[in-house]
């Protein structure tokens, strides 16, 4: 995994010279390792596609492209979840959800971040929030569906403001930390210029955390799209679905047609696919920015 | 922080006050109530539903005794050591081939890091299908007596198959924040380096290891939490089988405190098992934290 | 000051204009002024039978609104659900564990006064008495659908080689070692599924366990070492007529395998047939009761009420309304609907034209020689069919001393709260034990 000789060279001349000096044993292992990647999901496409007719347990037929592509096993897939509907729900929560993420805990950061140095109360609190990423969903969740149905929020609503609390504590860490590397120069500079906190944060510190808010959106987005359970507890028999509840509910119904689960599979994972295709130097950026921090 | 701007001073911590409040407020409505009123079942043999009566420490006595408890401890720790080693080898050696010279480097790490973005439900539905068609044909074909069966049929094997899949998609995470604790690594210090002749394995555990120990340190706190807390595959995989042998704390928790008619119980042991996790973390942390501090 | 104001005011505004926006969307039913009667029930395989039972419901009544839910998981969404206090005017649930509590936390309405009880089958009415934990003098339910279960065969695959339908154990072993020397597979298991590994079970211990055998144990009388023994036995010997490796397939995979007469018999409950035909809609099914004991006599049909309507407590100002729904639901004409789609005995009496496949079991509906399933009592958190899952996969040899002696000491564990209501139950009224509980319908013990 080494390659000392690249190394050895001063930086100028090595960076010159190394556009042709390619490490291709790795270049070509990487590559090779990318089958464990894309296999699982080419089994999902190759099943999806094909009728059941066409499943046999001989292993070439398995695994061999589907005889001629067909959309019917999606189409039927989107009726049966609902797939516009679940899709929209599934949209709206995270939206919402991504956006108080980032006004919330970012302003949360800031106060008690910027406090903690100077106030033990701060730091405790700081602590009290961050610990609450250890607590199991379980513990909460029969109590949780009791205080949303008494607050008359066991809807959507409810579930993005769980969200919300939920991923505080990795949030709060997230800003906290991007935070400490801002000099307080410059929010002294507002000051001075008569600038009120509140007004500082909106024009200066906010602006500059750009990048944590990148890293807070993707992570945040990631974890809400993808969750089962607290839709499935506080919204069941609402009659509303995000998409990955539509899918929990699929895989009972119509267990025996791997074909047609497998198309709903591909339906669930397709947005998030084709969002990360988009954005993914943004997500990667945004991951290696909540790292670094 | 002149006295002249202690006024300023004053309107700032005013501001922080404003908005801690709501928000500690709002943590505390729908975390730590619901962990209290949990907390408060752990002492009931409340059902989920109906009346209930107040049982003391009858729980707690319970959960020392009981053999499925005992058992789903022992399988996710086991599950969680396994899975929490493996995947920071193999994203380690990963980030080490994807931060080298190599062609298509963006393109690589955009692939790699695919399986994050995925739900586990439904990765865990697509494995389970490998699992139970694909692979055994593919052994027997090749003459593979021991994966000719499922995996997830034996005892013995299934949790291995849990712990692919889990490490499957946490590796794509892992890896990435060992490529950024590897951009931190400044070139003079291989320089530095290679002058006195260090290569290869001595390379990378005097000099780039302890560089990046920092961002160790976050993989296996963060690696170790969500193992512990695994459900989704165990949900899509095995459900807990064979014979209960993959039933992690979780899963048993959910399984028998929401849909059985063991919430107080379960309450009881999702509190222990808070703590535990609380102090392997708190543990983890002074562990590396001290490492750290020897470097 | 003012900025702390605005900052305040911001946040709620913003939290303010999400509420607005998202609680548009909750939908109020019966804003028309109809009385809503809402249902949730738990067989999302008969969701088209009821969708088509509610819409004409509907089109014929002017002053009742009837809602349908036959959601997936239906009962982790009961539970939450009553957690929420949102309780359905009506529950279509099993008679199984969770009748049993439901009942004894007081959720369910007395309904002995509803007249349509009167044309439930009386068998069907005692099976429930049996699930009551301290005997009530109410009704809690009104049986809909039973169930049967007991062996699948593909008649084509029987006709063709003369295989009979065999009536005592031994015959059945030989009919096993037959089909076996045809180099067919006689029986399929899907026990990845953990809950299939109860078919089995269920079929034979009706044969060979007392029926109330789980009210023996509470009042500590007998013990599941004793009583269990020979079924435990009859259940493992299975396995020799089996696929390889039973653990490995789920219960669709069992199904698919049937019917694509892979295997000639099937052990499983009549529910199974909708997800068979599913596959291979031409399969030509018929069934027989499970002869585990070499007695024929004794040899009883596993039969339990599969889909049961109960109304939950405090809905009493809408009971005209919901009686007249069950009124509906009860008409011959719609449970015929039900029946031809789900295959099912229904537990009303009346003309029905029973699903072929249940041929081989009418003699036995016929003459009330049925016992309802043991699982039925278990705890569900007890796990009882992950059990059994460890027992069959154990190859040593006190296997079943080690099943039976865990499943004594789990009961006990997980029923310690109902065992001590029931004995202090017993205790307050003494004269209640005397006859409570004996086994009334077949199963004695041997």
């Amino acid at each position: 995994m080494t390659q000392t000789t690249a190394m050895a060279r001063t930086a100028a001349a090595a960076r010159k010279r190394d556009k042709t000096h390619y490490n291709w044993p790795i270049t070509i292992l990487l590559i090779v390792g990318c089958v464990t990647i894309f296999f699982p999901l080419y089994m999902a496409v190759v099943i999806a596609f094909k009728q059941p007719s066409e499943m046999t347990n001989d292993i070439a037929g398995a695994l061999a492209l589907p005889t001629h592509w067909s959309l019917s096993n999606f189409a039927e897939a989107m009726r049966v979840t609902d797939f516009w509907h679940s899709l929209g729900n599934s949209f709206l929560i995270t939206a919402v959800t991504v956006v108080l993420a980032i006004v919330l805990h970012g302003l949360a950061g800031y106060a008690i971040g910027r406090s903690m140095k100077s106030s033990k109360v701060y730091n405790f609190l700081y602590l009290y929030i961050v610990s609450g990423m250890f607590v199991p969903f379980a513990i909460l969740m029969m109590p949780l569906v009791k205080q949303t149905a008494q607050m008359g929020i066991a809807n959507r609503i409810g579930v993005i403001v769980l969200y919300t609390v939920f991923y505080m504590p990795l949030n709060l860490m997230l800003y906290k930390g991007y935070l400490t590397n801002i000099p307080l120069a410059l929010e002294e500079a507002a000051r001075v210029d008569g600038a009120t906190t509140w007004k500082t944060y909106w024009s200066i510190v906010f602006p500059i955390m750009k990048p944590m808010h990148a890293t807070v959106a993707v992570l945040t987005a990631m974890s809400t799209w993808n969750d089962v359970m607290t839709p499935l507890v506080i919204m069941s028999g609402t009659g509303v679905n995000t998409l990955p509840l539509a899918q929990l509910n699929f895989q009972t119904e119509f267990g025996t047609n791997y074909n047609l689960a497998f198309a709903s599979y591909l339906l669930a994972l397709i947005p998030i696919l084709i969002f990360y295709l988009f954005c993914q130097k943004q997500i990667l950026n945004g991951v290696v920015n909540g790292a670094v921090k | 922080m002149k006295g002249k701007s202690s006024k300023g001073a004053q309107e700032r911590k005013l501001t922080f006050l404003i908005i801690t409040i709501p928000v500690v407020a709002l943590f505390f409505c729908f975390n730590t109530l619901p962990l209290i009123r949990g907390f408060i079942y752990s002492f009931t043999n409340f059902k989920g539903y109906g009346s209930y009566d107040w049982v003391g420490l009858r729980n707690y006595r319970d959960l020392i005794g009981d053999s499925r408890v005992g058992n789903s401890y022992l399988f996710t720790f086991k599950y969680a050591l396994v899975g929490t080693i493996l995947t920071n080898v193999i994203s380690l050696v990963l980030a080490l081939g994807l931060n080298s010279k190599i062609r298509a480097k963006s393109a690589l790490r955009g692939i790699y890091f695919i399986p994050n973005v995925l739900g586990g439900l439904v990765i865990g539905y697509i494995f389970s299908f490998i699992f139970t068609y694909v692979l055994p044909t593919l052994a027997q074909r090749a003459g593979i007596e021991s994966l000719s069966s499922s995996m997830l049929s034996s005892t013995g094997k299934a949790w291995i198959a849990i712990v692919i899949v889990g490490c499957w998609q946490a590796i794509a995470m892992n890896t990435i924040i060992y490529i950024s604790g590897l951009q931190t690594v400044p070139e003079d210090v291989y320089e530095a380096g290679s002058l006195d002749g260090v290569t290869g394995w001595k390379k990378f555990r005097y000099l780039t290891f302890p560089l990046i120990i920092p961002f160790f340190s976050i993989n296996m706190v963060l690696c170790m939490k969500n193992f512990l807390m695994v459900f989704d595959q165990i949900m899509a995989l095995t459900k807990g089988g064979p014979s209960q042998s993959t039933e992690s704390i979780s899963y048993l928790i959910y399984n028998n405190g929401m849909s059985g008619g063991q919430f107080g119980f379960q309450s009881a042991n999702a509190f222990v098992f808070f703590v535990v996790i609380v102090a392997i973390s708190v543990f983890q942390m002074t562990v590396t934290n001290r490492k750290e501090e020897q470097l | 000051m003012k900025t702390h104001a605005k900052a305040a005011g911001i946040l709620l505004a913003g939290m303010t204009a999400m509420t607005a926006l998202l609680s548009g969307c909750g939908a109020n039913k019966g804003a028309n002024g109809k009385t809503v009667v809402e249902i949730v029930q738990y067989k999302p395989e008969a969701v088209k039978a009821f969708d088509a039972l509610e819409e004409k419901f509907n089109s014929t009544h002017d002053d009742i609104e009837l809602v349908i839910d036959s959601p997936n998981d239906a009962m982790t969404i009961l539970k939450t659900r009553f957690i929420r206090e949102d309780y359905p005017e009506i529950i279509g649930i099993g008679g199984d564990i969770n009748y049993s509590n439901f009942l004894d936390s007081d959720m369910l309405m007395d309904v002995s006064d509803y007249p349509g009880l009167a044309d439930i089958k009386e068998s069907y009415l005692k099976i429930n008495e049996e699930l009551e934990f301290v005997p009530t003098d109410g009704t809690y339910a009104v049986p809909y659908m039973a169930n049967a279960a007991g062996v699948l065969y593909n008649r084509d695959i029987f006709e063709e080689h003369g295989w009979t339908i065999p009536t005592t154990l031994d015959e059945f072993y030989e009919l096993c070692d037959d089909i076996q020397e045809q180099e067919i597979l006689p029986l399929y298991f899907g026990f990845r599924d953990t809950w299939t590994c109860l078919a089995p079970w269920n079929a034979i211990c009706v044969d060979l366990a007392p029926s109330d055998i789980c009210s023996q144990v509470n009042a500590g009388t007998a013990t599941f070492a004793e009583a269990y023994h020979d079924a435990a036995e009859v259940t493992k010997s299975l396995l020799a007529y089996a696929e390889s490796d039973p653990y490995a397939y789920s219960y669709n995979d069992a199904c698919t395998a049937f019917a694509r007469g892979e295997s000639a018999m099937y052990v499983i409950g009549s529910y199974a047939v909708p997800q068979i035909k599913s596959v291979n809609p031409d399969i030509n099914i018929d069934s027989f009761v499970f002869p585990a004991s070499n007695d024929a006599q004794q040899n009883v049909l596993n039969s339990g009420n599969d889909l049961q309507w109960s109304v939950m407590a405090g809905k009493e100002d809408k009971k005209e309304a919901i009686y007249e729904v069950l009124d509906f639901l009860y008409e011959d004409e719609n449970i015929q609907t039900y029946l031809d789609d789900q295959n099912a005995v229904p537990c009303k009496n009346g003309d029905f034209t029973l699903p072929s496949m249940l041929d081989g079991m009418k003699s036995y509906i016929e003459e009330d020689r049925m016992a309802d399933y043991q699982d039925h009592h278990y705890p569900s958190e007890m796990a009882v069919d992950a059990m059994i899952q460890t027992f069959l996969m154990d190859d040593s040899e006190n296997a079943v001393d080690t099943f039976l002696e865990r499943f004594d000491t789990e009961w006990v564990r997980y029923n310690r709260d109902l065992i001590s209501k029931v004995q202090k139950f017993y205790e307050e009224h003494p004269d209640l034990l005397a006859d409570e509980p004996d086994s009334e319908k077949g199963g004695e013990e041997q």
